[in-house]
């Protein structure tokens, strides 16, 4: 073997666990969720025919008397109701077509002599179960395979009311975090990066929010914003009604932005940090120099040459933004206010709509896509 | 070296298999700590008693109907587990729950012994998926020194819901701003609707929200709170739910459930002693409701039977543990019996006319539709919409909640 390709193996087989844990934790999911997004899937039927039984039990419950009691067909074969057997007591999930298979091929009569001569006391798959007794279409019992709905899924978003509703909140909210917690951050930036003394508690001061748990900062907001809260009582002073702020429709959003805003701000003003360092001091002496005001080195000098922080960090903030999930999930109890991200883990989770759910979050994935190239095109790298 | 290995290995292997035991894991959501050292002491004396199956607790704290579905499609669901009578029908269309007939039947069962509601509330296809573990109803909570201090009558259990507004209008004339705590829970609206004569669905399954005595039962209920504004939120007292609200004595009168017993005695004994509890307010008849939660099998166990045993005892023996340790009323007739408790015979008494929590649906889904009107009830509660453009609304996309799709 040549050198070269046994470096390649070598460097492959040590690179082997990140490349499994990708594609089975993130490029898998990416596709499935495209697929599932075309189909009805629904969780709940996930183990249906791998489900294990057994058959004489389940024809004892349905007949209504004990193998032992029995001594021929003909005894039961009566009182013997075939597609409530399947559905309810061996327990598959039928649809129309799957109902046809049964009815048309299913060899009851070999089923009844079995459980007559005794042989049908064991558990068994119900997948293995079916095979046995149809005579034809056994394929379609082997496992869950979801139904194909084409654009279906597509189509019911447009009627969808909590759909638009969602998507609507979830715009107003980047709209407005986005740019105020990109410049705040900036402004933030541009004052830790002063040469003043305590700059590291500052710094300190700005960043912590950002390393806090979001259901720790949830619940302190929580409290914040309740209608006995602290947040009333300062506006109190000023002669304000108290508010509910989290319960009521009007406000709970902006509350809930503010509150990300004040979060977020630290995490990116170390971004600008970062990039405010590598301008030279030279370009400030110049300046300086030069005569320009402070105001004037903000304007031209500080945020020309930050233009690839701003563009990194209006793009994370709006990918951030677009899929805000988890202070919506602990402080807003109002679904007119929920966001996308909230609306698609309901649908999976709470209303077993796994399809719809994907083909939710395909929507949400186009939507952020597109904003991203948007932004790519009005802010211009410049490498 | 390596025989003498092999020996201890075999042996250690012959040893474990002829004291075989059976783990059976039994999951719901976790309790108050009272309600936890019940079922604890329960699980514990079912141990103690079997040597072949021994049971292990294992809740799901946090979203538990979630967690559940994930786990019963991922096929790691526990062996038997907590069936709200509110999400049952969705579980048992799915076929994710073990009928228990055969298992009854072979060991005559007596199920006559449980309130017949109770029973009823966990069949489906003339099938039983779950045995009722206990009961709540609502009734009528008030703070005994709320109304001393502003001199109004204590509520009754005979009162209609015209004396019930009276007193909370009294108590708000006399200077207590928020006689009433409410949420805008559609399942605490549905007394208000079938104590008007009202339906909750027609002969089809569709929606009766809209017809008149439907309306005007959910009318009163939202004009407590927009109109006579005697009710409030528990959020607006800064109080998180209910009974948290009555607790800090925000509010003078509650209607909730037993729960809130146990959770005054545990959080605010002081407020406890203040506390009486009556049947609800009634119209043209008396309704509250009744919510249940049974013990059900999981269709996927591959220990069946010795689920069964577990099963049996929990909502025999194991009841009765449960509800002397965490104050819950006993769906089992003896033992609710022997339940004595002065403050629990509201409770009780709701039994006998109480609507379970079980909203029928052509699919067995009432979620969406249940979010779906708790939102509009919020609109409401804050004047966003009127109750004519809710019910039109709710009307127009009713049987789209409830298809599943």
């Amino acid at each position: 073997m040549k050198r070269k390709t046994r470096e390649a193996i070598a460097g492959y087989l040590f690179a082997l666990p990140i490349i499994i844990t990708v594609i089975t934790f993130t490029i898998y999911p990416i596709f499935a969720a495209f697929y599932y997004s075309f189909t009805d899937y629904n969780p709940l039927n996930a183990q249906n025919l791998e489900t294990k039984f057994n058959p004489q039990e389940a024809l004892e419950l349905h007949l209504g008397v004990f193998q032992s009691e029995v001594s021929s067909v003909d005894e039961i074969i009566d009182s013997f109701d075939l597609l409530s057997f399947i559905k309810y007591d061996v327990g598959v999930n039928l649809d129309k077509t799957k109902e046809k298979i049964v009815l048309e091929s299913f060899d009851v009569k070999k089923l009844l002599k079995d459980f007559v001569d005794g042989k049908l006391n064991k558990e068994v798959k119900v997948s293995s179960f079916m095979a046995k007794y149809l005579k034809k279409g056994e394929k379609y019992f082997k496992k869950y395979i979801p139904n194909f709905l084409g654009p279906y899924n597509f189509k019911k978003m447009l009627g969808d009311q909590y759909f638009k509703i969602s998507l609507f909140n979830t715009f107003f909210y980047t709209i407005v975090v986005v740019p105020v917690q990109t410049f705040l951050a900036l402004v933030l930036a541009v004052a830790a990066n002063a040469k003043m003394k305590g700059v590291k508690f500052f710094k300190l001061t700005f960043f912590i929010p950002s390393i806090t748990s979001s259901a720790a900062i949830s619940m302190i907001f929580w409290m914040i914003y309740s209608k006995p809260g602290i947040l009333n009582r300062l506006l109190g002073y000023f002669g304000f009604e108290p508010i509910a702020w989290l319960e009521n429709p009007n406000t709970a959003l902006p509350a809930v932005m503010l509150m990300n805003i004040w979060t977020t701000a630290g995490y990116f003003m170390i971004t600008f940090l970062a990039g405010l360092q590598d301008i030279p001091r030279s370009i400030y002496e110049a300046a300086q120099i030069d005569g320009a005001t402070p105001g004037k080195i903000f304007w031209k000098i500080i945020l020309p040459l930050l233009r690839p922080q701003i563009l990194f960090v209006a793009t994370m903030g709006t990918i951030g933004c677009m899929q805000v999930f988890d202070q919506i999930y602990f402080l807003i109890k109002n679904m007119r206010n929920i966001t996308i991200s909230f609306y698609i883990y309901k649908n999976a989770f709470e209303y077993g709509n796994m399809g719809y759910a994907s083909a939710l979050s395909l929507v949400l994935f186009a939507i952020i896509l597109a904003l991203t190239l948007i932004q790519k095109k009005f802010i211009k790298e410049s490498y | 070296m390596r025989k003498a290995f092999l020996i201890v290995f075999l042996s250690a292997l012959v040893v474990s298999l002829s004291f075989a035991v059976t783990t059976v894991t039994i999951s719901g959501w976790p309790g108050n700590p009272d309600e936890e050292a019940a079922i604890k002491a329960a699980v514990d004396e079912f141990n103690s008693t079997h040597k072949d199956i021994q049971v292990e607790w294992e809740p799901i704290p946090g979203n538990y109907l979630e967690t559940l579905k994930t786990r019963i499609s991922a096929g790691t669901a526990p062996d038997i587990f907590y069936v709200d009578v509110y999400f049952f029908e969705e579980l048992a269309r799915k076929n994710v729950l073990l009928p228990l007939d055969l298992y009854i039947k072979r060991d005559n069962f007596d199920l006559s012994t449980y309130f017949e509601p109770l029973v009823e509330a966990f069949r489906f296809n003339n099938r039983i998926y779950g045995i009722a573990k206990d009961f709540s109803t609502l009734a009528l909570f008030y703070n005994k020194e709320i109304f001393d201090k502003y001199n109004v009558p204590y509520p009754t259990s005979n009162d209609t819901w015209f004396d019930f507004l009276d007193k909370a209008l009294q108590l708000k004339r006399k200077g207590f701003e928020t006689p009433l705590v409410l949420a805008a829970d559609f399942n605490r609206v549905i007394p208000f609707i079938l104590g008007a004569s009202g339906k909750l669905v027609d002969d089809q399954l569709n929606t009766a929200l809209d017809t008149p005595a439907s309306r005007f039962g959910l009318k009163f209920y939202i004009d407590m709170v927009t109109k006579y504004k005697v009710a409030v939120e528990p959020q607006e007292v800064g109080a998180g739910w209910i009974g948290e609200a009555l607790g800090k004595e925000k509010v003078a009168m509650a209607m909730t459930g037993p729960w809130t017993i146990g959770f005054l005695r545990g959080s605010y004994p002081d407020v406890y002693k203040k506390i009486g509890v009556v049947e609800m307010p009634s119209l043209i008849k008396k309704v509250t409701m009744v919510y249940t939660v049974a013990w059900s099998i999981n269709r996927n166990t591959s220990k069946k039977a010795e689920a069964w045993e577990v099963l049996k005892y929990l909502v025999t023996r194991g009841q009765e543990i449960f509800v002397e340790g965490a104050g819950v009323l006993a769906s089992r007739k003896d033992i609710a019996a022997k339940d004595t408790d002065p403050i629990k015979v509201p409770f009780y008494k709701g039994a006998e006319y109480a609507y379970p929590w079980r909203v029928p649906t052509p699919t067995g889904i009432f979620s969406v539709a249940n979010d779906q009107i708790n939102s509009r009830l919020k609109d409401l509660f804050y004047g966003k919409i009127t109750l004519d453009e809710a019910l039109k609304q709710i009307k127009g996309n009713y049987l789209d909640w409830v298809s599943g799709k």
